[in-house]
């Protein structure tokens, strides 16, 4: 650049200060209007969409899917479209490191490279077009992440029209540009734009046929406790399951009885001062997840027990054991799981069985989950779905199936074989949860709380 | 008592030439502007604004496998205000990045890296890399099952450069996988290291802003 364009350059800034504002006040306040609205907007979202939360990272749980933040999404994508390439596919580091390095590389010294002064954007038609499909791209990637690259009937056909919108139209926009802007001369600007376009459209329009033909596949949500009242409920549900069988409702059990293979085994009771104390919470999870072995204590860690528990769940179960037993912890109010029944109340399903089910049985028996197709996500559901939908539950009847299994007897096959077993699978229901199943099913299974309310549980 | 006060200003701009400040750093002309020339500032605002919230987390966050995930939970449901802390750093950051980027558009597309200030957009860029690598360094640190995995494939990518790649993994990691000297490490960049390479980056960013100008938007003869 020589010096007399870096003269005109200075002349024409100077021009343009003339005709120019202050800094104080004029930037200032649009400057000042900009922070208070991206304040506003911050205390609006930690207000109402709150930070999502994650249970507790866990070593041992490898089938975790990881999702880095969003603004890592389309590398993420990119490298997985990348690793579905024949050969080239397999050698990872051009995806991981070359190519993000040059890109990086030419950003960082864009100014050395684009050395021509022109600053009005019709003489910059290959730079901005090369910046414009790249973030569109981006934009794409993004947006393309959570969307499968294999088909369920396992076709690569979604990848491959990823692909084609994510890295082939932009590579050919790419050396299109390039051959535009060195034989079409003054022309080029206007067939960049056309270009640019064209290549802009093609990648939503192959982006969106994706999505259209190969939808998200349905999420699993799976909800876990936050609060503290409710990771204490959490590990009190969970305590009930794993642990109440041998230390017994309120830890205190000395000898085991009645549990086979560990009878009349001598334990510490869990609840005592002398466990609490001198156990710290750490301690404690070690026990719990890899078990004492020679004094009877299985292990019941994810790592050591495919159906254990995992690092977050054996928290909750430390959570409210300290604030249940340890004298030194103050139990939060805790609202009992529903309304306790009075001695003629008949329970409903708005009231009563909502959040057992929602507790004790919805785990597995959801769409997605292997339980025979027996769904307990509706009020129709509970009564209908499944292999054996007429004999699920029957208004007054006792030997309505789910009556049965819950009360520890499995419904058997006219060959003796077991056709669906006790639930839930691991341990027992408590008596007032089968007591509330019990007057539900028998008065006829009320929906509302009004109807309920018209019905009477007859006392002996 | 006009005078006193009258006195007192001028005792003080004798000493600290306030003056002289308000001259070059307030009352300077500048090019006709409008919205998109409010991104580099709202960019500063949000930096500051992480700078706080992030300095109140520090108050209550342990930066250790066993105790990171409760002391966020306790941050969370114990701490008066502590969601809302935690909330605006959480959403700060995301937006942030956001922002920088479009910034970074923004210049691109009026050409304002050109010269006379190739430097600005170099250092900028250099802002934008900090900014994301505060970002990767940050989500780890609530030590829960998203941020433990996501670093976990992070890093790998980060060791797959061919020759440097294992050193480069084991730095990050402080080892062959993810343990307390990973958090402790991310928590140190997190805390430290980036803000402070960030500090001085950003002083070099605003002295070359106000020694050139803001630049003005391009018209038929530039």
């Amino acid at each position: 650049m020589n010096e007399d364009v870096k003269q005109q350059i200075h002349e024409k800034y100077e021009r343009e200060l003339q005709r120019g504002e202050r800094f104080w006040p004029d930037s200032i306040f649009k400057d000042a209007i900009m922070a208070l609205a991206l304040f506003i907007v911050l205390i609006l979202l930690a207000t109402f969409v709150g930070v999502h939360d994650s249970p507790k990272a866990d070593p041992s749980d490898t089938s975790y899917i990881p999702r880095p933040e969003w603004y890592f999404l389309f590398l993420f994508k990119f490298l997985a479209l990348y690793g579905q390439i024949p050969v080239l596919g397999k050698i990872e580091w051009i995806a991981t490191a070359l190519i993000p390095g040059i890109a990086i590389g030419i950003l960082t010294l864009l100014p050395f490279i684009d050395k021509s002064p022109r600053r009005y954007y019709a003489k910059r038609a290959l730079p901005l077009g090369i910046m414009g499909i790249l973030v569109w791209g981006m934009v794409w990637l993004t947006l393309l992440a959570d969307y499968p690259t294999v088909a369920p009937d396992g076709s690569s056909t979604p990848g491959i029209l990823q692909a084609i919108a994510g890295i082939v139209i932009p590579l050919l926009a790419y050396i299109a540009f390039t051959v535009m802007a060195y034989t079409l001369k003054e022309r080029a600007p206007h067939g960049i734009l056309l270009t640019a376009l064209g290549a802009g459209a093609l990648m939503a329009g192959f982006s969106l046929l994706s999505m259209i033909l190969y939808p998200l596949p349905a999420k699993e949500t799976a909800e876990h406790p936050t609060s503290l009242v409710d990771r204490i409920t959490a590990g009190q549900d969970l305590y009930s399951i794993h642990c109440l069988e041998c230390h017994g409702e309120d830890g205190a059990v000395k000898v085991i009885e009645g549990v086979a293979g560990l009878e009349g085994t001598v334990i510490s009771p869990i609840s005592s001062r002398d466990v609490l104390y001198t156990l710290n919470d750490a301690s404690l999870g070690e026990i719990i997840a890899y078990g004492r072995p020679d004094l009877g204590m299985p292990p019941f860690g994810k790592a050591y027990n495919p159906e254990g528990l995992t690092r977050a769940e054996i928290d909750y179960i430390i959570a409210f054991m300290r604030h249940t037993w340890d004298d030194r912890y103050e139990m939060p109010k805790i609202q009992p799981l529903f309304p306790p029944l009075a001695p003629n109340e008949v329970p409903s399903y708005e009231v009563h069985i909502t959040p057992i089910v929602k507790r004790y049985c919805l785990s597995c028996h959801r769409p997605g989950k292997d339980s025979n197709d027996y769904f307990m996500d509706t009020y129709e559901n509970i009564l209908n779905s499944g292999d054996n939908g007429d004999m699920n539950v029957i208004a007054g009847d006792e030997n309505s199936f789910l009556l049965q299994v819950i009360q520890g007897k499995p419904i058997l096959n006219p060959d003796g074989s077991e056709a669906i077993g006790v639930m839930p699978p691991s341990g027992t229901l408590k008596p007032d949860v089968i007591e509330v199943f019990r007057r539900w099913v028998l008065m006829g299974m009320p929906r509302t709380a009004e109807e309920a309310a018209t019905l009477t549980w007859p006392t002996p | 008592m006009q005078n006193f006060w009258k006195n007192a200003l001028q005792w003080l701009d004798e000493r600290l030439g306030l003056n002289e400040l308000y001259q070059n750093l307030l009352d300077r002309p500048e090019p006709l502007g409008n919205w998109w020339n409010t991104l580099g500032s709202a960019s500063l605002f949000l930096f500051l604004l992480q700078v706080a919230t992030g300095i109140f987390l520090t108050v209550y966050y342990n930066p250790s496998p066993d105790h990171a995930y409760d002391s966020i939970q306790y941050i969370m449901n114990e701490v008066a205000f502590g969601w809302l802390i935690r909330g605006i750093h959480h959403w700060g950051a995301s937006l942030m990045v956001l922002v920088v980027i479009i910034h970074m558009l923004r210049t691109f597309v009026t050409a304002s890296y050109k010269y006379p200030r190739e430097l600005t957009w170099l250092v900028g860029v250099g802002l934008l890399l900090l900014t994301l690598g505060m970002g990767f360094t940050g989500y780890l640190l609530p030590w829960h099952q998203m941020a433990y995995w996501a670093t976990t494939v992070g890093t790998q990518i980060a060791g797959s450069v061919p020759f440097i790649g294992e050193f480069i993994l084991r730095a990050l990691r402080g080892g062959p996988d993810l343990s307390a000297l990973t958090l402790q490490r991310f928590f140190a960049a997190h805390i430290w290291i980036l803000p402070a390479l960030m500090f001085a980056l950003i002083g070099l960013h605003l002295y070359l802003i106000i020694k050139h100008g803001e630049s003005h938007f391009p018209d038929k003869e530039d």
